[in-house]
């Protein structure tokens, strides 16, 4: 610290002079010492997905979704409008209960763009999901939040601001995500408004809507216009929110009237049906890959009735169980094996997908956490999954936000982006200059090749320790959970908001208050 | 193995060994069994309250044992549920004739604006298991519907459940509710979903968060057992 503030003087001193282009030490150090802050933009896979199904089994599965919707149909909770359109597009309604004709949702669905893409109000973060890509979003939905300094408690606004803030500031985190936590010290009915605008305000990166009710939804695409312009908004896709699937085969009015919202407005929806398998689908793989085939289409399908062309997401959240007390389990593998059949469900279906993240049932950021994640992050990647939510920040099931594990995951992340490049077969890649410079023996730290490369070659994780035993004890001898617990209130301390236009700040908030003021408090 | 179960016959047992052959029946989860078992005690003249608390409820104890150790898993622990409830079916009006003491009686549902109910049927199935009389009002009540179920079958404890965090305030405005009518200490109010903790029962006026079945049936045994013991002249006093 102090060799580097002298170093700073005699530069400051020589100011003004002539000086070689490579800067020397200070120019250095202000680059090494920002590393990593550059953002990333979201992924264009190179790598061809891993698929876990054949043809014969893809066609089995896609049957008995069909069975499913013909024979037991799915149930439309408190929702005639819904019950009538898809009476009118073809459905068998009794009661509450839809039937499907086979085929008719997968036509239906055939109007459903392939990918699309979602603006930021920086166009620099736009993203495209869909395709080859893939979008990272952090942890979406706990009512919880932990911290190494503060331990479990009900989260706040101001967590979900500073949660907003640290994806903002992580380079491979390309979405500001939704519900990074659940603000239970404000008022259920206008939590939703503070929400939204901490997304528009401390970050400038694409973001979700609210569901739990219609209205909030439609106050979204209100504020949205504000920020966006209301023809932008109803030509482009600035929202994408999450429609959870009461499984099994119930859709609520809730999901249902904040879906007819966003895709009236031609805003995105993320399908998925919520599995926990074992009590919301059958135990096997393939039981819930049928079960959330046939639930994902009904939803997908209603997106497509309202507005033909609108940009939807079929969503798969499915996990394990402990058939011992009924806990969801995460990181095992038969969900892996769901994650890996459903992608290959979805681009057959013609809709970008929705899966996996850093999931876990670990109450601490430890190693079941660490080894947990990693089993649903690299699926997530090899699968070929379109939009990753929970990518960061999720403990304990998800009824926990933690900033340690976000910047633990985060990191994670960065490393998925450089996986999914696949192996660099150019001339540089090949580096056959390099073999033959050095020849037997020697070493490669000093040849050409090395010295050109040495600084993208690897993946430099910022959490992982890998000094000698000394260092680390000389240090603190810290864990990964008191690193990521100094990294992200180092982050805090280092963070500056987004630009944002004044008077569209004035107006977004003129919005606020005024919903604010027109309905009290309520707590449903 | 097999043909010597094929020619058990419970008539063929003793008292203590009918019994104990129905702890295991109750385990295994063979209702069929529990029907006979309980006919049989019945007609060698025991109690209803004696088969209910000795054979029934002591199964059940041991089933709680094993589940909470690992060794039973939840499917196996429905089936024995169920086949308490077989039993519980015939001794159910005998208890009622006899004015034997009852283990209690609990209304449950999910809260206004909520359809999650997998959980809190999981309590009721439980609840039934240890011997409690359930009345599931199922999703989505409103208070109203909570003070018509409470009003018609006078239940000793109300349950309410949640999963979402939009939905669990609501189970204030129904302790709330309570309170204002002058009901609420004359219920055992527990609560239990996923968003919960002990604290947030605490703050919203419950009298206990329950994290699982498990826990759901030995707190309402617990306060069902505080409030017996606590005579009618303190309760009139306090």
């Amino acid at each position: 610290m102090e060799d580097g503030s002298e170093g700073k003087q005699t530069m400051e001193a020589r100011g003004g002079g002539r000086r070689r282009s490579g800067g020397g030490a200070e120019a250095r150090r202000q680059k090494r010492r920002s590393g990593g802050a550059q953002q990333y933009k979201f992924i264009t896979r190179r790598l061809a997905p891993f698929e876990v199904l054949s043809e014969e089994g893809l066609s089995l599965i896609e049957e008995n979704a069909e069975t499913i919707l013909e024979e037991v149909g799915v149930n439309i909770v408190e929702d005639e409008e819904t019950l009538a359109l898809f009476k009118e597009a073809g459905a068998d309604v009794k009661g509450e209960r839809v039937r499907f004709p086979r085929g008719l949702l997968r036509s239906l669905i055939a109007t459903a763009p392939t990918e699309f893409v979602q603006h930021a109000r920086n166009p620099e973060r736009s993203v495209t999901i869909g395709g080859p890509n893939l979008v990272f979003a952090p942890v979406y939905g706990p009512p919880f939040y932990r911290s190494l300094d503060e331990g479990r408690r009900y989260a706040t606004i101001e967590d979900f601001r500073n949660l907003v803030k640290l994806t903002y500031q992580s380079p491979a985190l390309h979405h500001s995500g939704g519900t990074v936590c659940e603000p239970v010290d404000l008022p259920v009915n206008k939590r939703h408004l503070d929400m939204v605008f901490s997304h528009i305000k401390y970050s400038d990166k694409p973001f979700m809507g609210s569901v739990t009710h219609p209205e909030r939804a439609a106050d979204t695409v209100e504020m949205a216009k504000v920020l966006f312009g209301e023809s932008f908004v109803d030509e482009n896709c600035v929202l994408i929110s999450l429609i959870n699937v009461n499984s099994p085969l119930t859709y609520d009015s809730t999901m249902l009237g904040a879906l007819k919202t966003y895709a009236r407005a031609g805003q995105a929806c993320i399908v998925a049906p919520f599995i926990l398998a074992g009590a919301m689908a059958p135990v096997t793989p393939a039981g819930v890959l049928a079960q959330t085939l046939a639930e994902g289409m009904v939803g997908i399908a209603l997106t497509q009735i309202l507005r033909p062309g609108a940009p939807v997401v079929f969503g798969s959240f499915a996990s394990s169980m402990s058939m011992q007390s009924g806990a969801p389990t995460f990181g095992t593998p038969e969900p892996a094996l769901v994650l890996y059949g459903f992608t290959q469900l979805a681009r057959r279906l013609g809709v970008p997908c929705r899966s996996g993240g850093s999931l876990c049932g670990s109450k601490l950021p430890d190693a079941q956490a660490a080894s947990e994640s990693a089993q649903t992050l690299l699926p997530s990647l090899l699968g070929g999954v379109n939009f990753v939510l929970h990518a960061a920040g999720w403990l304990e099931g998800g009824l926990v936000s933690s900033p340690e594990k976000l910047v633990m995951d985060a990191d994670q992340l960065g490393m998925m982006q450089t996986m999914s490049q696949g192996i660099d077969l150019s001339a540089n890649g090949q580096a056959l200059d390099a073999i033959r410079e050095v020849g037997p023996g020697s070493h490669f730290l000093g040849c050409q090749h090395t010295q050109a490369n040495f600084e993208t070659a690897f993946y430099r994780s910022a959490m992982a320790d890998n000094n000698s035993f000394e260092q680390w004890e000389a240090e603190g001898g810290k864990d990964t959970y008191q690193r990521a617990s100094e990294r992200w209130k180092q982050m805090l301390t280092e963070y500056e908001a987004p630009a944002l236009d004044s008077s569209l700040e004035e107006a977004l908030t003129e919005f606020m208050v005024k919903r604010k003021q027109a309905m009290p408090d309520a707590f449903t | 193995m097999a043909d010597e179960d094929e020619d058990l016959d419970l008539n063929s047992l003793s008292d203590d060994e009918l019994v104990e052959q129905m702890w295991d029946d109750l385990y295994d989860g063979l209702a069929d069994e529990i029907t006979q078992g309980t006919h049989i005690l019945l007609e060698r003249g025991w109690q209803p309250y004696d088969v209910l608390t000795k054979a029934l409820v002591e199964g059940m104890r041991i089933v709680g044992v094993d589940f909470r150790d690992g060794i039973l898993f939840v499917p196996e622990v429905l089936l024995a549920a169920n086949s308490m409830k077989a039993g519980m079916a015939i001794l159910r009006p005998l208890l009622a004739e006899t004015g034997a003491p009852k283990m209690g009686k609990m209304v449950i549902g999910t809260v206004k604006g909520d359809i999650h109910d997998i959980g809190k049927n999981l309590v009721a199935m439980m609840m039934e298991g240890a011997g409690f009389e359930v009345i599931n009002i199922g999703i989505n009540n409103p208070v109203e519907s909570y003070l018509e179920a409470i009003e018609e079958h006078q239940p000793d404890i109300v349950g309410m459940s949640a999963l979402l965090t939009t939905t669990m305030p609501y189970m204030k405005v129904v302790i709330d509710t309570l309170k204002e009518k002058g009901m609420r200490d004359d219920y055992i109010v527990m609560v239990g979903g996923a968003p919960l903790n002990e604290e947030f029962g605490r703050e919203i006026g419950a009298d206990a968060y329950c994290r699982d079945a498990a826990v759901a049936v030995e707190t309402a045994k617990e306060l069902i057992a505080r409030r017996h013991n606590k005579g009618p002249s303190l309760e009139a006093a306090g």
